[in-house]
């Protein structure tokens, strides 16, 4: 590991980065622009500027060098020494902060960046009160970039992370820096908008408010926002989230940094995939079928009248209850239900829910894979599965069961945010005597359900997937339950038996006691807000 | 639920002298009696209102009264607000609600589609007027301020207009804001370019 003097503090760091990014992790808050770990080195900010020791040309003693030397484009090398503290290096800070000062509009109020932005941020910190511009500004226009996304052009800094994101990562190439001098400005090329599967990056990788994303324009400003660190659950990779959100319910999702997985990035299909959390037709009450059709019941009677249910299915074909874990269910969620029947029917066969498929994996030049498989858990279901042993199936083997008419009760999980059942699925699980249906929406299985139980959207639960790597993620609760519903864990905590609240990590000890690969949560690295 | 979610509140512990709560009482009783008792305090608290209001001479001063919102037209006559939700931000009392929209205008951002204020919540401290960086909402000398239903006394953005055309004349809106580059309102068109919009 190279040892490295940054403002006379010995700081040890990673071999091979610059300069720059050991004294970022080092939580020291360098201004800059252009450099972001995860794209290629431009150095053409010259926010990041140091005064570096090198070797008098006559008298080879080690001096500090009369010019400054980007400290992104410099490696790290042992024993160097570089400063930051200076009056040479705070003078190019406010020089170049300036700069970026002259053109730019006096737009805070109305830009959506504003409360996260860099530009008010180093300001704040480095910038001038007043411009000293008499000249009238140049203002360049706003543009429509793409189906998702805008661009203010006034706005931009150019520090082309956006052009170097598009060439980069999706390996797409739609943006450019057109002009030169104060008129340069981002454009796409004529009848080519920013349209690719990660775009959505460049919103968050802008240090300003020069892109903004169209769906959440005008919609909040960003201090008003709570956050929640979530997983998304649109497929089988687990991509880490933040979830912002306030008293009306969820405004955006942004990426969260895992090195394991999504590194900075996260797919559109994330971003957006929160629509269905707000639909109207949401199953917002349990019921149950009675003489006329379904009723309402209370949340209060059903764990009993379940259990009652299940186990009279038990005690006559011993292995004729079935119980379908989706994936969509965290690993706790799956645990408890699966428990808490094979508590009342012993011989209960566990079946993996169904796993949906669109299309085929796409991996982008970086290595940014958008999976296929579009659910979050079918490992985490599958482990519980082969830990509790007795009859376990997939979810083929169930339709075929259930159409021969050998499963006479089941509790069927959903959980999907589209449409899920094929017409020959609901016609076989139609066959089954007493159906539990626990769903997002009606779907077709309403009118053949004897009873009908809300389910919430991950927003709303909290808990463990093991993406398709076999790897453990947990993400927290951001939205309270939807009124009328309970959270998933919540009911089936109460469907094993159990009085009180229902807490993620405690069913999560137990889950580890039993079995030791639940106790291995893989917990990302959080990036300070100056390094970003 | 996460562990930060549960608050767990102890009583504070009371001394026996303090659970009396004997002084306490007779100290306001002391004030209540010397209010009935004074014939001067009487004169100067007691008022015929509405035959006698209190805006004689050394009395309440309007100028610079804190009563019922307003926002502020430009000169155009279009809402000066351009939603950056600063009020709300600084509002104490969180009874300012703004919905933002793309404004109908090329040399405007943004503006608000929605603008409702609880006047009922308002506990009229200011915060709004001094946070807002155009001066389109203001506090107004009207004090006046009578409902007989709750919802009525939330105000739109059409009755704040509306309180605008009623007390401009009593009070006009301030000088033009510091801000140019079409956040004026069409205060200082020099300034002010429409943005030129692009489709591709
Ligand atoms: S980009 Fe930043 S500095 Fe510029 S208007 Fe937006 S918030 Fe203000
Ligand atoms: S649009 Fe944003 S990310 Fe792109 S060059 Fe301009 S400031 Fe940088
Ligand atoms: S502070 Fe002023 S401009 Fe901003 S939302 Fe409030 S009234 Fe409108
Ligand atoms: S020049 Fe180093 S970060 Fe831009």
């Amino acid at each position: 590991m190279p040892k490295i003097i940054i403002d006379g503090q010995e700081i040890e760091c990673r071999p091979g980065i610059p300069v720059l990014q050991a004294a970022l992790e080092a939580g020291m808050d360098i201004p800059h622009y252009c450099y972001h770990p995860g794209l290629k080195i431009v150095a053409s900010c010259r926010l990041c500027l140091m005064e570096m020791k090198m070797p008098h040309p006559k008298t080879k003693e080690m001096a500090w060098a009369p010019k400054l030397f980007p400290s992104c484009q410099t490696p790290a090398k042992d024993g160097m020494e570089v400063r930051f503290d200076s009056d040479a290096v705070r003078a190019n800070v406010r020089h170049v902060m300036e700069y970026y000062l002259l053109n730019h509009p006096l737009d805070c109020p109305v830009c959506d960046k504003a409360g996260e932005c860099y530009l008010q941020d180093y300001t704040e910190d480095h910038g001038s009160a007043a411009s000293r511009m008499v000249d009238e500004k140049q203002k360049n226009p706003k543009k429509d970039i793409g189906p998702q996304t805008l661009l203010y052009s006034d706005r931009c800094v150019l520090c082309s992370r956006c052009v170097r994101f598009c060439d980069e990562i999706s390996g797409t190439s739609e943006l450019r820096v057109i002009n030169r001098g104060s008129r340069g400005e981002i454009d796409v090329f004529p009848g080519r908008p920013l349209d690719n599967a990660l775009q959505g990056n460049v919103v968050e990788l802008c240090p300003v408010g020069a892109l903004l994303d169209k769906e959440f324009l005008f919609r909040q400003r960003v201090w008003t926002l709570k956050t929640t660190k979530s997983i998304s659950p649109v497929d089988s990779r687990g991509q880490s989230i933040y979830i912002d959100y306030n008293e009306e319910g969820i405004h955006r999702i942004r990426p969260r940094f895992n090195e394991k997985v999504n590194e900075w990035w996260i797919s559109d299909e994330a971003r957006f995939g929160w629509k269905h959390v707000h639909r109207d037709d949401r199953l917002n009450q349990p019921r149950v079928r009675g003489s006329d059709g379904l009723v309402p019941q209370r949340w209060e009677e059903l764990p009993e009248f379940l259990r009652k249910r299940l186990a009279d299915a038990a005690k006559q074909v011993s292995d004729s209850v079935a119980v379908v874990l989706s994936p969509m269910m965290s690993c706790e969620e799956a645990w408890l239900l699966a428990k808490a029947v094979r508590d009342v029917a012993p011989q209960a066969v566990l079946f993996h829910g169904f796993v949906p498929v669109v299309g085929e994996d796409r991996t982008f030049p970086k290595g940014f894979v958008v999976k296929a498989e579009k659910c979050p858990n079918r490992r985490g279901i599958e482990t519980i599965c082969e830990h509790l042993g007795g009859n376990t199936a997939n979810w083929g083997d169930f339709l075929g069961m259930a159409s021969s008419g050998k499963i006479k009760a089941a509790y069927v999980v959903g959980g999907y945010p589209n449409e899920w059942l094929t017409s020959e699925a609901v016609a076989a699980i139609g066959q089954v005597e007493f159906l539990v249906v626990q769903d997002l929406f009606p779907t077709a299985l309403t009118e053949h359900a004897a009873v009908e139980i809300p389910s919430v959207s991950w927003t709303e639960r909290e808990g463990m997937f093991m993406n398709c790597d076999g790897l453990l993620q947990e993400f927290e609760r951001a939205l309270n339950p939807l009124e009328g519903t309970k959270a998933d864990g919540q009911f089936f905590f109460e469907l094993a038996g159990n009085v009180g609240l229902f807490r993620a990590k405690k069913v999560r000890e137990e889950m580890a006691a039993a079995l030791p690969v639940f106790a291995d949560v893989f917990i990302p690295q959080e990036l300070p807000e100056h390094a970003h | 639920m996460r562990d930060e979610d549960v608050i767990v509140l102890e009583e504070p512990q009371l001394s026996a002298a303090e659970r009396l709560y004997l002084p306490q009482i007779l100290d306001g009783v002391k004030t209540t009696l010397r209010h009935t008792f004074s014939v001067k305090n009487r004169k100067q608290v007691v008022r015929q209102y509405p035959e006698d209001t209190r805006q004689g001479r050394g009395e309440l001063r309007l100028a610079n009264y804190r009563g019922v919102h307003r926002l502020n037209k430009d000169p155009d006559g279009r809402v000066a607000c351009v939603a950056c939700f600063m009020c709300s931000t600084a509002c104490p009392a969180h009874c300012i609600h703004i919905e933002a929209g793309e404004s109908p205008w090329p040399d405007r951002e943004k503006y608000p589609v929605k603008f409702d204020i609880d006047e009922l919540r308002c506990i009229y401290c200011g915060m709004c007027e001094e946070a807002c960086p155009v001066d389109a909402i203001e506090l107004t000398p009207n004090y006046e301020l009578v409902g007989l239903t709750r919802a009525e006394m939330i105000f739109d953005k059409e009755k704040l207009l509306q309180v605008y055309e009623e007390t401009k004349d009593v009070k006009p809106r301030k000088n033009p804001p510091v801000t140019d580059y079409g956040l004026t309102g069409g205060q200082s068109k020099d300034v002010a370019q429409p943005n030129v919009e692009r489709k591709v």
